[in-house]
């Protein structure tokens, strides 16, 4: 950053004037008021009006409170009823962790998980911490050969994180996936979830008073956060799976009449010991195919994946599967017919 | 680039609480602790020097011992109360927790009970000094990989050995393949194994999903030269891009996953609420796969010929339900 010099030195760095802050305010006997910061801390007395100064001061404020530097407010007493601060020196102190080398290689790998660049920089001043606080080099050799890496969540997590943290109602603008219109959503955020290579808000939506899951995705523009915290209650607990429906449940069985060297990871997932049977009353199959019972959970995800087979696979039972199957494979054909109408959905 | 003012407070006051507990220091150690080099950690200690409580006259800096420093040792002898490490913010402590809780939650950890022990001592003994806040993120990694399978992949990797695959690939066709493992990729949604294919005589990318039997190989690893350190997702995304055929495909808002789940190169949001989306596609049967299975909410594919593929094989499929 470029700037003039002012008589009297170089300016100071914010970061020095946050470390010149935290020192004041650690070795503080009871509290300093705005003032006292203003006179005695250095880098303050280059503020060129109490605006200015104000405005610093309540940034740096912000930022250390970011970083878990817990300061206080004091109520004035005495004289004097202006209110003062200082950091609560019990509460400073990261716990003793105590990583084995090993334990210390997962955390390094750990923090290849995420590709933003705020939770990259998240992680790796949790990493400067634990080095402060003595921890050894790590040894990879445990968890050699892996790579965790999940999807970018985008901007919106940031303040939903700070929401979620303080209970603060969030307002966004939301495409929804059923009409593609854009609408302003007012929700109580609960838990911010990574599933299947989508980021989910799981929340209570307060227009729709209902348990709700969005896509961070489908978030358009800024996550506005209320200015009102602890506006709401966590859930004891939130079940995200269940919120998503992405239980994987095996309590459906189908049978497939499949082409014979074909569908192997179909086949894969059957738990046949004998060659399976049809029930009385279930459609033909056709000639020279084998029979394969195979569990699934979801209706709608089993349908995709048999009718991404084509011809290899057919649906022999149950009926629901085997319409669902066709009704994808009717409108797969009339691809190349013609533009598909809106009434041809469903 | 400048570095950030908060990235660099947190190291300063890391750097005075670690030398208060740990004594004297040489100046390539310390820097190598904090990740930075010795000519930024002089620079640092420098800052420090001239910080303290107000006042600042000499008795109320922070101070080092001059003549140890020239000699390249890093000696604390004011530290000004900042003795201790400072706690972690909320946002630190959640993606910390929130990465080894992924982590110990992926098939490929939870298939080997050695390395399932490590990440839940550290995940443990982090959750402890953390407290509660990090339960605000929740992320799941992996997808529905089997277990005895990365099992042996596990230990291949860890061994060095080769292993041999039965492997069914997009297009529906089963092989037999010796590859040298190099590494497991985990990303959100799926497994990958990436390393050697002998048979291909190539570095190959396996969703481990598709990987219908694993067998240990008494069969060192042949050393290939390569960057252990490498990005292995982006080698992924790498790998998709080559040889690539360029098809446009325009959906109902309701397939707006698609966008979100398949490596689109762009994606054009449409009045009506539809979208379109850019694919650039390595794989043909892949994308006739996604057509038939999604075509429901397709409302238009170009070019014309995978339209006509994606029709033709449904009117097969058609066929064998005796609808034609």
């Amino acid at each position: 950053m470029a700037g003039e010099i002012p008589a009297g030195g170089p300016p100071t760095r914010p970061d020095e004037r946050l470390l010149n802050l935290v020192i004041a305010l650690v070795n503080t006997s009871a509290a300093m008021t705005k003032q006292q910061v203003r006179a005695g801390v250095h880098g303050y007395d280059a503020a060129a009006s109490t605006e200015a100064f104000e405005r610093m001061f309540e940034r740096d404020k912000d930022t250390l409170r970011a970083l878990g530097v817990p300061i206080v407010t004091v109520e004035g007493s005495g004289h004097s009823d202006e209110v003062g601060y200082r950091i609560d020196n019990e509460a400073y102190a990261l716990g003793a962790v105590d990583l084995t080398p090993a334990e210390l290689g997962v955390v390094a790998l750990a923090a290849q998980l995420w590709s933003d660049k705020t939770l990259r920089t998240d992680m790796s001043r949790a990493m400067t911490k634990l080095a402060a606080a003595g921890a050894g080099d790590a040894v990879g050799d445990a968890v050699a050969g892996l790579t965790p890496r999940v999807r970018a969540a985008g901007d919106a997590y940031g303040p939903l994180l700070e929401a979620i943290s303080e209970r603060r109602v969030v307002s966004f603008r939301y495409r929804a996936a059923s009409t593609g219109q854009v609408r302003t959503r007012q929700v109580e955020p609960w838990r911010i979830a990574a599933r299947g290579g989508g980021w989910y808000l799981v929340g209570h939506d307060r227009d729709r008073d209902a348990e709700r899951v969005f896509r961070l995705s489908r978030i358009e523009g800024r996550v506005r956060l209320g200015a009102t915290p602890h506006a709401y209650e966590l859930p004891d607990r939130v079940d995200v799976d269940a919120a998503l429906g992405a239980r994987v449940r095996h309590d459906s069985t189908a049978l497939l009449a499949v082409v014979p060297e074909r569908a192997t990871a179909l086949r894969a997932r059957s738990a046949d010991t004998v060659p399976a049977v049809a029930r009385p009353g279930t459609p033909a199959a056709p000639a020279g195919r084998d029979l394969v019972t195979v569990p699934y959970g979801s209706l709608t995800t089993f349908a995709d994946e048999v009718a991404g087979y084509g011809a290899a696979v057919v649906v022999l039972d149950p009926p629901d599967l085997r319409a669902e199957v066709l009704r994808r494979l009717r409108a797969a054909a009339a691809l190349s017919t013609r533009p598909q109408e809106e009434a041809d959905r469903g | 680039m400048a570095e950030r003012a908060d990235d660099r407070l947190v190291r300063l006051l890391g750097i005075v609480a670690y030398l208060d507990g740990a004594g004297p220091v040489d100046v390539e150690e310390l820097a190598h602790r904090f990740g930075v080099t010795p000519a930024r950690l002089r620079e640092d200690i420098d800052a420090l020097w001239v910080s303290g409580t107000p006042g600042y006259m000499p008795d109320d800096l922070i101070d080092f011992d001059a003549f140890s420093l020239e000699e390249g040792l890093v000696s604390l002898t004011q530290s000004r109360g900042l003795t201790r490490p400072l706690r972690l913010g909320t946002r630190e402590a959640v993606a910390l927790v929130a990465a080894l809780r992924a982590m110990s939650t992926t098939p490929a950890v939870q298939a080997d009970p050695a390395r399932a022990a490590v990440v839940t001592g550290a995940l443990d003994k982090l959750t402890a000094a953390t407290g509660e806040a990090a339960s605000a993120v929740d992320v799941r990694l992996g997808g529905p990989e089997d277990v005895a399978t990365l099992g042996v992949l596990s230990q291949a990797l860890a061994a060095g050995r080769r292993v041999r695959l039965r492997y069914v690939d997009a297009a529906d066709v089963t092989s037999e393949r010796d590859v040298d493992p190099w590494r497991l990729l985990t990303q959100s949604g799926a497994t990958y194994l990436v390393g050697w294919c002998h048979r291909a005589g190539g570095r190959r990318t396996f969703r481990v999903d598709r990987v219908l039997g694993a067998e240990l190989l008494d069969v060192p690893v042949e050393a290939r030269g390569t960057d252990a350190d490498v990005d292995v997702a982006a080698q992924v995304v790498a790998d998709a891009a080559g040889r690539a055929r360029e098809a446009r495909v325009r959906w109902r808002s309701a397939a707006r996953w698609v966008a979100e789940e398949v490596p689109v190169e762009e994606v054009t949001d449409l009045a009506d609420g539809s979208f379109e989306v850019r694919l650039r596609v390595t794989n043909p049967a892949w994308l006739r796969r996604l057509l038939l299975t999604h075509a429901v909410d397709v409302l238009a594919v170009e070019p014309p010929q995978v339209a006509a593929e994606v029709a033709a094989a449904a009117r097969e499929a058609l066929g064998a339900y005796d609808e034609g």
